[in-house]
């Protein structure tokens, strides 16, 4: 916040997410996609750029089942995946 | 010499009086100079009152007259360097004074912190730079909720998306809302620090990696503390401005 801000520092408003909170998975229908990202993260010694699959998946998942305002997938920033799922970075 | 100071002997008079400072030192009064002192002639000033004063020190007498000239240089010379070093003040006050004014009227800062989705589209990871991000996950000391990250780091570059899960589970058997806040360390960073959704889909502004401050940051730690909310209420936006 701007506490202890001096003359010259910047300041700069704080700002809330996006597109606020995940809705709560109830139902676990999801959980399969959120274990394979978190055992490829594990595997991969917490790179997110690995798992970017698993992620685009999750998020996919998540959309599909009214758990996330749907959005085209380059707005999540997985354009390079849409095109080819072998055009790995 | 009556005669001199009639009006119409000016100009005989002064002829008569170059004269008589070449050739007849005996006519001329004591004390009288020889270059000329217009004050001395009265009626010379009196007869031109149109005339402009010659520009130049005021007095003839040469040594008030050299004072004078170095006075007036030496005014000169204050003045240029007052100037001078107004212009070297300018220049170094321009730069606070222009981020300022940046900051008030919000201009440029929507390029360094945007976070439209457009922006996502179109930003490119900067490959080079490996940040680690860790997470703490925290809860007012009311609230009994278990809350944790379900990853303790994750490597992410400026310019890519993450996700990163957090668990929560309320052990009661009353329902509770909560509410979180979020906190980046260190601060400055925190502004290229763009969460699209909670819990947790963020990416790090690319910009991050052109901020010379943040050069040597490679760590960077979210922190959420959990509240338990009021039913109905509003929280307002947190900041000054």
């Amino acid at each position: 916040m701007s506490t202890a801000m001096n003359f010259g520092t910047k300041s700069f408003q704080p700002r809330p997410p996006d597109k606020g909170s995940f809705p709560l998975d109830h139902f676990g229908e999801c959980k399969s996609f959120k274990d394979k990202f978190m055992k490829c993260l594990r595997d991969n010694n917490f790179e997110n750029a690995l798992c970017r699959i698993q992620s685009k998946e999750y998020l996919e998942c998540r959309m599909n089942r009214q758990l996330m305002a749907q959005e085209p997938l380059e707005k999540l920033g997985f354009g390079d995946l849409i095109d080819g799922k072998s055009e790995k970075k | 010499m009556g005669g001199l100071w009639h009006p119409g002997w000016r100009r005989i008079v002064f002829c008569g009086w170059s004269w008589s400072h070449l050739g007849s030192p005996a006519r001329a009064r004591p004390g009288w100079n020889g270059t000329g002192d217009a004050e001395r002639l009265g009626t010379w000033k009196r007869m031109n009152p149109a005339a402009q004063p010659p520009p130049g020190p005021k007095s003839k007498n040469p040594f008030t007259r050299a004072q004078d000239w170095r006075r007036r240089r030496r005014n000169k010379m204050v003045l240029t360097y007052v100037a001078a070093a107004r212009r070297l003040g300018a220049s170094y006050a321009a730069v606070p004074l222009y981020r300022l004014y940046c900051q008030t009227t919000g201009l440029g800062r929507s390029a360094v912190a945007g976070h439209a989705s457009d922006q996502i589209e179109n930003m490119v990871p900067v490959k080079d730079r490996i940040i680690k991000v860790t997470f703490n996950a925290g809860v007012h000391a009311s609230l009994q909720w278990n809350f944790r990250p379900q990853q303790t780091e994750i490597y992410v570059v400026p310019g890519e998306t993450a996700l990163a899960f957090y668990k929560a589970k309320n052990p009661t058997d009353k329902p509770v809302i909560g509410i979180s806040t979020y906190n980046v360390v260190p601060f400055e960073a925190g502004q290229y620090f763009n969460k699209i959704q909670c819990f947790l889909f963020f990416y790090i502004d690319p910009e991050f990696a052109e901020d010379p401050k943040m050069v040597n940051v490679d760590l960077i730690t979210l922190s959420y503390t959990f509240f338990e909310a009021k039913e109905g209420y509003k929280l307002p936006v947190p900041g000054y401005n």
